[in-house]
């Protein structure tokens, strides 16, 4: 479908651009070969000469796949790092683009919107490794040493970066369209939802990919905040494989490989929201 | 302007969504009447003979429940478990510096009036007396199981070829010398990872030096220059019989190489052989000791603590703690632990020596072992890094170099527990 | 009029003041306990002694320290320049006229998704095993040996591994600054006769000047607190000359027993990267305006 609506402008494709773009992903597809390979040997074929690695697999069967579903208890540890990261995306993107569009506002007019707004993006330098042992304590004492513990922390953690990100786009939609909303009587917050929100598309996409591969990869805070609770995402389920004296690498990549997959989905829908977002939202305005 | 309802809605959602999750704890504790044990094992690996033992346990006891807890970075979870003040009733963890360090904070009860104390290996208790900073009456852990660290060799290869198995140190050269000569590797050594350089490490220091030599410095009676130089210099001739450049292969690749053939041996530990095995299911390992010394009779086993019980201080109930020690240490469970894990039991009593560690037998059977060094090694001061800078350093005071750098080091990082040890002892001279 | 500002300014401070709140308890609260942390020689668990400052003076002359501050600025400094000359090249390529966009720009996002096991155990392969014998035959001197074997040269693998892993997140906000720039602009330029490369320098550059400010601190804080690519590549190796301040603190404090001392390196390594990043947003923020 799309393919016809824009037939008439394939006439200007850049060809050789795109073929250099084509053989760039080398790059990319080489190591991901590596890895389904490996995903679907078994460990007694893992040798370290060349082409003995680089060989096709004896036979290719679902085996690890499977084994490896188990091992991790798949739905379960799948389920729940997708609601910890979809609440987190949407939480996010409510509550980021809003301080952020606040805080670029007010930055404009007032010292302490500027403070505020360097006093957040700051907390991105804080390395984790110094708030760790005391948000343990923190969160344990207050009953957050659960799923929703970890959610709060993200939104914590996010929120310089995803500040930054919606205050510099800020920059980029003029304030007379506010203005004029104000004179028309709507209320800030109303003008905010209604106008400013939506032409946010493009930021919420990006926030959404950034947000979501910080919390669907991490392995730290899950672990240091909910172990315990019989609750597992599936990167704690994947430390499974990994032992200091063995690594069973095989079980393993398949693994990262269906943890993958999800993750990849998301983004293509979110691309197609980068572009969505600039035709109905700027354009429009 | 549906945004807004998309907007709304998600808020909703999310919500919801944030008040179940909100909920991990609710349906949790179905308490009867039994007593609940909890038990934290370290080594994530034991899993299946965990679970077995647990079903076992619970099955013949009718008022005490057993839950035995092998997650993965179980020290990092046990650490922020110990903040939460959550504690397990007994953790399962190896003979260490964490042990120790435990220890000093004083985490542990002492255990000494449970029977199975004294059912334990002396080698085994004595090796977790030297591992208290500051000596302190009592027993605080139950060892469990050990492994033993050496060479790992080819055994067909060695029997091909009609090696025999070296017992002093210039045999040990010697053979290296015939296996290169027959166009073999005579070792792969996997130092891109850093800790394997430990494994030789230890397995020479213990054949070459006290085994309470940090003690000792900690003390102020020797220093590492003194005791350490030997090791030092003999590590740096195992290069010679590795495969170029070792610092490029980490302890899989090595043990990917040794399971393939590419080398007659591997100066490395019993733990290392189901990770060789998975590669080569039907490969023939034996072992050997490390023939440290000129004199055979002054080798000694390098063999630790794999596995060891701790009854946390502020547990509740210490009978029914005692009740699950109890059953752990019985012969039966302990075989079934052995038949999963392979190794050694720290018990006294006959249990059979699996055929890869044959080679060590009379070493094991003669009580002939002592702990790895780097178990009284504080683990930021990184000494397998130290060493494998060492390594590749090629200039001529390379020795010396390294072993001021440890010398210095070690003030640095256990200055606190210098003076801690230096304080005991004033104490325990003024007492005198 | 004035009377709506105070309603506007009303509606802000509603916003601000929890987000604030929320932001103090969970970031600024555990970092005082932090700070704390760092004038004793507490270990993570068990009792602890209050020591002034020692940590702090140890920090200046702890060789290892220092080394790991070396290599951290070496190795940010090199990638921050490479990840954003990449990530605008193919942020300029990729909102191109090309065809099999999404496919394309969905395949080079994947490095970024690999999590670190695979990252480590790939990399390090082609490092030790592909690359020698590519060294070997076509006689390039320094891919012979494993550069992650070697102390002078295991930085440059992390890097590469780095900055193969942050093109793909940089070219996202660049592609997404890119949308912002008006079709019709191009296509005034277009009639003027503007060659490609001036078009680039005079109307698209100026227009995501601020995305370049936001890439370069996003990229500047996240090289400087490399930990991943360390921690599967190469453990700080060979011979602890890859050894990230993030990584130290993370070894010898949450590993070690070094919790104390490792909390002061991490108030004045966050004073540093706060500094570095306070001067670059000034310095960008000002070439903003001039263009």
């Amino acid at each position: 479908m799309k393919m016809k609506r824009k037939g008439k402008k394939a006439k200007k494709t850049n060809w050789i651009l795109t073929i250099i773009l084509m053989l760039g992903t080398v790059t990319v597809f080489f190591p991901l070969y590596m890895a389904i390979i490996i995903a679907f040997k078994q460990p007694s074929e893992m040798t370290n000469d060349v082409a003995g690695a680089l060989a096709f697999p004896a036979k290719w069967s679902f085996d690890n796949f499977r084994q490896a579903m188990e091992v991790t208890d798949f739905w379960h540890s799948l389920g729940n790092s997708i609601l910890i990261t979809v609440i987190t995306i949407v939480l996010a993107i409510l509550i980021h683009s809003i301080a952020g569009y606040v805080i670029a506002r007010g930055m404009a007019k007032k010292k302490s919107f500027r403070f505020a707004y360097l006093y957040i993006v700051s907390g991105m330098f804080v390395p984790f490794s110094i708030l760790m042992m005391p948000l343990v304590k923190q969160t344990a004492q207050m009953g957050l040493g659960n799923r929703a513990g970890v959610i709060l922390l993200y939104l914590v953690f996010y929120m310089p970066m995803n500040v930054l990100l919606y205050a510099g786009y800020m920059k980029n939609i003029p304030v007379a369209l506010e203005e004029a909303a104000d004179i028309d009587g709507a209320s800030s917050w109303k003008t905010f939802w209604k106008i400013i929100f939506p032409m946010l598309m493009p930021m919420h996409a990006t926030v959404a990919i950034l947000t979501a591969l910080g919390t669907w990869n991490d392995v730290m805070t899950p672990l240091v905040i909910m172990s315990g609770t019989g609750q597992n995402t599936l990167p704690l389920a994947q430390l499974n494989f990994q032992t200091q004296f063995g690594t069973n690498y095989n079980l393993a990549f398949a693994s990262y490989i269906l943890a993958l997959i999800p993750i990849l989905i998301f983004y293509i829908i979110c691309q197609k929201q980068i572009l969505d977002g600039v035709a109905n939202g700027a354009v429009k305005g | 302007m549906p945004k807004r309802k998309i907007a709304r809605g998600m808020l909703a959602t999310a919500g919801i969504a944030m008040a179940l999750a909100g909920c991990t704890g609710c349906a949790q504790n179905e308490t009867d009447d039994k007593v609940e044990v909890e038990l934290v094992s370290y080594k994530p690996e034991a899993v299946a003979a965990f679970d077995q033992i647990a079903e076992r346990f619970n099955a013949t006891h009718e008022d005490i429940h057993l839950t035995i807890d092998s997650p993965n970075e179980a020290m990092t979870i046990l650490k922020t478990r110990f903040i939460r003040e959550d504690y397990p009733d007994i953790v399962g963890i190896g003979g260490d510096v964490n042990y120790s360090n435990f220890l000093d904070a004083d985490l542990f009860m002492d255990i000494s009036d449970l029977e199975e104390t004294g059912m334990v290996k002396q080698s085994y208790l004595d090796m977790d007396k030297e591992l208290e900073f500051v000596p302190k009456e009592g027993i605080y852990a139950l060892p469990y199981a050990a492994n033993a660290a050496g060479i790992l060799y080819n055994k067909d290869l060695f029997d091909e070829h009609g090696w025999e198995i070296p017992e002093t140190w210039d045999e040990f050269i010697a053979l290296c010398d015939t296996i290169s000569a027959a166009g073999v590797q005579p070792i792969y050594l996997g130092y891109k990872d850093t800790w394997t350089c430990l494994a030789p490490w230890n397995a020479l220091a213990v054949g070459l030096t006290e085994s309470d030599t940090c003690n000792q410095v900690n003390m102020g009676t020797t220093t590492f220059t003194e005791t350490y130089r030997e090791t030092a210099e003999k590590i740096r001739v195992l290069l010679d019989y590795a495969e170029l450049n070792p610092y490029a292969y980490g302890y899989n690749d090595a043990c990917t190489a040794f399971a393939r053939g590419q080398s007659a041996m591997y100066p490395i530990g019993s733990y290392a052989i189901p990770q060789i095995k998975s590669v080569n299911p039907d490969m023939n390992i034996d072992s050997f000791t490390f023939p440290a010394n000129e004199k055979e009779a002054d080798n000694v086993l390098n063999s630790g603590i794999d596995l060891q019980f701790c009854v946390m201080k502020d547990c509740k109930n210490k009978e029914a703690v005692y009740e699950v020690l109890r059953f752990l240490y019985e012969d039966e469970t302990i075989q079934i632990y052995l038949d999963h894990q392979g190794g050694l039991t720290c018990k006294e009593g006959d249990f059979e020596i699996p055929a890869e560690l044959q080679g060590m037998r009379t070493y094991i059977e003669n009580d002939r072992m002592a702990d790895y060094q780097d178990h009284h090694y504080p683990s930021e001061m990184s000494v397998d890094a130290m060493i494998q800078t060492y390594l590749l350093d090629d200039s001529e005071n390379a020795v010396d170099t390294f072993l001021a750098r440890f010398d210095k080091e070690w003030k640095r990082y256990n200055r606190d527990l210098i003076r801690k040890v230096q304080q005991y002892q004033q104490k325990e001279g003024d007492v005198q | 009029m004035k009377k709506k500002m105070t309603n506007r300014d009303k509606t802000f401070l509603a916003v601000l003041i929890p987000v604030l709140i929320l932001f103090f308890a969970f970031n600024t609260l555990p970092m005082i306990k932090g700070v704390i942390y760092s004038f004793t020689n507490y270990r993570g668990y068990g009792s602890y002694d209050y020591v002034g400052f020692r940590n702090y003076l140890d920090l200046f002359t702890d060789a290892r320290v220092g080394k790991s501050y070396l290599f951290t600025f070496k190795y940010a400094l090199a990638g921050t320049i490479l990840v954003n000359v990449f990530s605008l090249i193919m942020a300029l390529g990729l909102n191109s006229r090309i065809r099999f966009k999404s496919a394309l720009r969905g395949i080079y996002f994947v490095p970024n998704i690999l999590g670190g096991l695979v990252i480590g155990y790939i990399f390090s392969f082609i490092f030790t095993y592909i690359l020698p014998v590519v060294g070997n035959t076509f006689h390039i001197g320094f891919l012979q040996n494993s550069i992650l074997a070697s102390e002078k040269n295991a930085w440059i693998g992390v890097l590469i591994v780095g900055v193969w892993q942050a093109v793909a997140m940089n070219t996202i906000i660049y592609i997404s600054g890119l949308q912002t720039v008006p079709k019709e602009v191009y296509e005034a330029s277009m009639l003027d006769g503007a060659s490609k490369w001036k078009e680039f320098w005079k109307v698209t550059f100026p227009l995501v000047m601020p995305f370049v400010t936001i890439n370069l601190v996003l990229s500047t804080k996240n090289f400087l607190m490399v930990f991943d690519q360390i921690m599967s590549l190469t453990k700080g190796g060979p011979a602890q000359s890859t050894e990230s301040i993030s990584y130290l603190i993370y070894k010898n404090g949450m590993d070690g027993g070094q919790f104390g001392f490792q909390s002061a390196n991490a108030v004045i390594f966050f004073l540093v990267i706060v500094a570095i990043s306070v001067f670059q947003m000034t310095v960008m923020n000002k070439k903003e305006e001039q263009l």
